[in-house]
């Protein structure tokens, strides 16, 4: 990446550089981002390891610099589950509307949301949202969702929800919209239907992290 | 002029300028059972945009810091009420209870093997169906590690009764039509593999005839093998009671009528109890032209 410089010492002598997304960071190769640990997971001097194995967006941000993510950003983040990626995500934009919907991953939300200042928990079904009268204007529509309309519920939510020109990163999961078909062919389908409200930016898959999965990059028209 | 309910209060705009409101200020609980309570309409992005001035021009709040603040408050506060209104669903209990009794059956079937294996020990013939039984009065008996291996056993068939007594006194209350037709246990599972009553309500009857089945049902839909005929409905003694042939014949109409079941509990309560004998009828009537196939030819193809 570029901006390479080291930055301070670690206990292992790893070299930090910057992603090129701000509030970004490369330890060694290892994804970070800046803050307390919150889940278990490793810190050094004050550097959060990010594993792309365990966040679909570290994913992204690992095989694909270009996010459009910025500090001053609110998000509306649908399909949150324990708040794994929204804590990190936290570090790196000034607000988190967290969607989740089911009840049982919920409550690891919101004793995180508890600890993070930045964290709004939503509990609340993204097919039929009823945050209207939470939520404000977002720069960016964050989604990861298993469900077979993922395209439709990521257009109602930007149409209520997305500032004009507002970004969008969703996560399609082909199996969880039909398994029997080939995950190229789910994508196309899928961004076909984003495109009615989006300009597409970039389509990228997030092998070999995940599997039938890709990551949309869009822009409210 | 337009009218917009958020989470703060009540707001009329009128040419871009607030000319009423009725707000909530700072009380974190009284917002919180408000969000409960209320239908929200959605309002146009424009005023969406405003909350965090209007919320400050209201003097709800006193800065932008703050309305960050308090809001998560609110939510942090109005996500817990919601959570806790989710596990108190009485098919929330039921599942727990049902999958606590898969869990038992695992923990007896284990610990049984380990028994007789024991009992193999000290014993030349090998053990007989009823082993706590037979364990009494074979030799391994004498060693108290082995009596109290054995009395554990017991204890968890003990606690597997009690808990299929407690699923069904539930399920008599929460889902009466689901446990006249399918049977208490088995509606349960149901209801479980569903995850919840109102999921299994909204569900097709073809999808609840093969709910359990689901490796064999898409391996018909990827690569085209025979589509599976019943997921755990085969538990149901008609099914499982049923000769093989009509099978799927009867899976299909008792997943029919439990769809019916399993929406009248769900939305209406009322108690229908002539669901099981319609299914019984239709029942008898394959059982008939097993029987007689030739006077039956024209109606199973």
């Amino acid at each position: 990446m570029a901006n390479c410089r080291p930055q301070s010492a670690t206990p292992n002598n790893m070299k930090i550089r910057y992603h090129k997304v701000p509030g970004v960071f490369l330890l060694d190769k290892q994804l970070a981002t800046k803050g307390e640990a919150l889940y278990g997971e490793r810190t050094f001097d004050g550097y959060r390891l990010w594993n792309p194995r365990r966040s679909k967006l570290a994913a992204l941000l690992t095989k694909q610099a270009q996010v459009p993510l910025a500090p001053e950003q609110i998000v509306l983040y649908l399909g949150a589950a324990s708040g794994t990626t929204v804590s990190h995500l936290a570090n790196i934009v000034s607000l988190v509307y967290a969607v989740e919907f089911a009840p049982r991953v919920a409550r690891d939300l919101v004793r995180l949301s508890e600890r993070v200042t930045n964290i709004v928990p939503l509990i609340s079904d993204a097919a039929h949202p009823d945050y209207g009268p939470v939520v404000e204007l977002v720069d960016l529509l964050y989604q990861d969702i298993a469900q077979p309309r993922q395209a439709e519920i990521a257009v109602k939510n930007a149409e209520l929800f997305l500032k004009p020109r507002g970004y969008a990163c969703i996560i399609i999961k082909a199996r969880s919209i039909d398994v029997t078909e080939k995950p190229r062919t789910v994508y196309k389908r899928e961004v076909k239907k984003l495109e009615e409200l989006f300009d597409i930016e970039y389509v990228h898959e997030l092998e070999p992290f995940y599997k039938a999965h890709a990551a949309v990059i869009a822009r409210l028209a | 002029m337009a009218h917009i309910k958020t989470w703060f209060g009540d707001i009329e705009l009128h040419n871009d300028e607030i000319a009423r409101s009725q707000v909530l200020k700072a009380d974190i609980d009284a917002m919180a059972q408000r969000l409960q309570q209320e239908d929200f309409a959605d309002f146009d992005k424009e005023c969406r945009g405003r909350l965090r001035e209007i919320a400050i021009k209201l003097q709800v709040v006193s800065s932008e810091r703050e309305y960050v603040s308090l809001l998560r408050a609110v939510m942090i506060q109005s996500a817990k009420q919601r959570i806790v209104a989710a596990f108190a669903q009485p098919d929330a209990h039921i599942i727990q209870l049902i999958d606590g009794i898969d869990d038992i059956d695992e923990s007896i079937n284990l610990l049984s093997e380990r028994l007789s294996e024991w009992c193999l020990l000290t014993s030349e013939t090998s053990m007989p169906e009823d082993l706590l039984e037979a364990f009494a009065s074979s030799p391994s008996a004498q060693s108290p590690l082995a009596q109290e291996f054995a009395g554990s056993i017991s204890r968890l068939c003990e606690l597997r009764q009690e808990i299929a007594n407690a699923i069904e006194l539930e399920m008599r209350t929460t889902a009466p039509n689901l446990s006249t037709l399918a049977g208490e246990l088995l509606g349960a599972r149901l209801i479980a593999r569903a995850g919840g009553l109102g999921p299994l309500a909204r569900m097709p009857a073809s999808r609840i005839q093969v709910i359990g089945a689901s490796k064999a049902l898409f391996r018909h839909l990827k690569y085209g093998t025979k589509p599976p005929k019943h997921g755990v409905i085969f538990q149901h003694p008609l099914v499982r009671g049923s000769h093989p042939n009509n099978r799927g014949k009867i899976a299909r109409t008792l997943a029919a009528k439990i769809a019916i079941a399993a929406r009248l509990d769900f939305y209406s309560k009322k108690v229908y109890p002539e669901l099981l004998s319609q299914v019984e009828k239709r029942v008898g009537e394959l059982q008939t032209a097993e029987r007689n196939p030739e006077q039956h030819e024209d109606k199973i193809p």
